[in-house]
């Protein structure tokens, strides 16, 4: 019994070790880089304890870039299609695992696939059809498309938090009178907040991160979205290294800021949602 | 309960038909192109047939990214397979710091893919990377090596780092297939004299086949759609030995401008996708038993 024990604690440090080293090490690496001089960045040899201290980055690319334009744009498109992907997935949720009706093992597979399916294969026509429609460089364009990504995903999120809450909850609130809509918004929506919260957290990231669309659909400089414009410095032949690594630290502070305050709803969203 | 027939149907429609115009109007418009010869976007071109889906299977350059995506989606299901379900495991024992951890391993997964191009471009990088002074520091290599440079380093530099991404993210997921596992199974084969590689097998493995079912299916489509990350750091280069089918319908789209080409192979990968998920779903789906 002893010897399985430190057999699994030998297993168990090592493990650890290996997640911080590959997980978390590359994290320190580009926070701390992005705060040293340009030459200590390309230096051919590297060193674990940072050797200079420099803000140069940061302030060139917070005063003297586009980033505050991009960043707007970030938020709107994420907020946006975080709220519409909310509402159209808790309501298709609760049609689902609520509400059983016929078709919904169909609906709910289906959900399934087009969360993977679509990305490149839609590109060239979706392209043709905003352009059509004048929706190209529109934030809306931005959005319907994350909608499209994030709510699959989100409904299967859901669809555990939904089954926890009793039955009986809601057949007593009906005996009472209650209407579908008080039971929704009284019941329902307050009993899986944690589970919407980490959905919500999830349809953001979605968006937030979305390159591919975003760096087709918009063109002008105004509605560019975060990932975009440093794409924009990764893609140059030259790369300014120290001002591409304050942008990427930059544009990964909003949503880890929103993951200090309801990350741990996502994760135990995910990993506590008992998956059946 | 009653028959909730329209109901039912009124609360999922709203999703139903945002998710059903979005991906079917594309396609029939995608459809359409395939059957004309439209270069540039915006001209229109003459009538051609199924001329652009007999050219295309004839194309060396159409193998070539099928075959990519394959290695890439098994190369991927592989990789992430190890990675998940090491941290799963892992995180699902205790330890101090434990809460922290199963918190912020999930940072890959939530920064913006060109942030992880970034990362990874910088630690990799043959001039001034960490990586390979590391490795020539433990003397593992001799000098500097190019991590994209050869077809085969490229690729698998490049599943690595999409692993790198995606992992963290199956592991939570997995790890909510742990929890929902009876803890008194474990103690019961404890008294019959199991031991954590029997454990393995004959508790947690059988029990996660739900969650292994949903992860199978999305995970495969998933990683088969990966394209930002492969073009930001290669291109689909060295000689194309990274690109991959999206990346070829990008490329044929966008810097070579041949439209109707592109909406072909969009049509042949989706019935290809679609395929596979109806096989996967037919042949893997769990019996429900709730």
């Amino acid at each position: 019994m002893i010897k399985e024990n430190n057999i699994k604690f030998i297993f168990l440090s090592l493990s650890l070790l290996l997640i911080i080293l590959i997980f978390f090490f590359p994290f320190f690496w580009i926070i701390t880089s992005s705060f040293k001089g340009p030459e200590e960045i390309i230096a051919t040899s590297t060193t674990i304890i940072p050797r200079s201290f420099t803000l140069e980055h940061y302030n060139k690319i917070l005063f003297n870039s586009d980033f505050f334009i991009y960043l707007k744009n970030s938020l709107i498109v994420s907020f946006s299609s975080m709220i519409i992907s909310i509402v159209l997935s808790v309501s298709a949720a609760y049609g689902l695992h609520k509400l059983k009706f016929y078709g919904n093992k169909f609906v709910e597979y289906s959900l399934l696939v087009t969360y993977a399916f679509p990305g490149v294969i839609l590109l060239v026509p979706i392209y043709l059809l905003f352009a059509k429609v004048n929706l190209l460089n529109s934030y809306f364009a931005l959005i319907i498309v994350n909608v499209l990504f994030a709510t699959p995903f989100a409904v299967w999120m859901l669809k555990a938090f939904f089954k926890l809450i009793p039955n009986e909850i809601e057949e007593a609130a009906y005996i009472d009178g209650a209407s579908r809509y008080i039971v929704i918004s009284r019941i329902i929506v307050p009993l899986a907040a944690p589970g919407i919260a980490s959905v919500a957290i999830f349809c953001f990231i979605i968006s937030w991160t979305e390159y591919l669309f975003a760096s087709i659909l918009i063109s002008g400089d105004d509605q560019k979205t975060l990932p975009v414009g440093l794409a924009g410095i990764v893609g140059q032949y030259q790369i300014d290294w120290g001002f591409l690594l304050s942008g990427a630290v930059l544009a990964s502070l909003p949503v880890i800021l929103l993951f200090v305050f309801i990350g741990k709803y996502f994760v135990s969203g995910l990993t506590e949602g008992a998956v059946k | 309960m009653k028959n909730n027939n329209i109901e039912g149907w009124l609360f999922v429609s709203p999703l139903v038909i945002w998710i059903s115009l979005i991906i079917l109007v594309p396609i029939y418009i995608a459809f359409e192109l395939s059957l004309f010869n439209v270069k540039i976007i915006g001209t229109s071109g003459k009538f051609v047939g199924i001329d652009n889906y007999i050219k295309l299977f004839g194309k060396s350059k159409f193998l070539n990214a099928s075959l990519n995506s394959f290695y890439w989606v098994i190369g991927n299901a592989i990789c992430q397979t190890f990675f998940a379900f090491t941290i799963a495991l892992t995180i699902n024992y205790k330890f101090p710091g434990k809460k922290i951890m199963a918190n912020w391993i999930i940072l890959s997964f939530i920064i913006p893919t060109v942030v992880v191009v970034v990362i990874w471009k910088l630690m990799l990088s043959s001039s001034s990377g960490v990586i390979n002074s590391v490795l020539i520091d433990i003397g593992l290599l001799d000098e500097a090596t190019g991590f994209f440079s050869t077809p085969n380093k490229a690729f698998i530099s490049l599943v690595l780092i999409n692993s790198w991404r995606w992992s963290p993210f199956l592991a939570l997921i997995i790890l909510s297939g742990l929890n929902s596992i009876n803890r008194e199974m474990y103690d019961a084969s404890k008294v019959d004299g199991a031991n954590f590689i029997q454990q393995f097998l004959f508790i947690t493995f059988p029990n996660l086949k739900s969650v292994l079912f949903v992860l199978g299916l999305v995970g495969t489509l998933l990683s088969f759609n990966i394209f930002d990350i492969i073009w930001l750091i290669t291109k689909g280069g060295p000689s194309s030995a990274t690109t991959t089918l999206p990346l070829l319908i990008y490329e044929t789209a966008f810097t070579k401008f041949r439209i109707s080409q592109a909406a072909t192979l969009s049509i042949v990968t989706s019935f290809l996708l679609l395929l596979f998920s109806i096989i996967f779903i037919k042949s893997m789906a769990p019996k429900e038993d709730d």
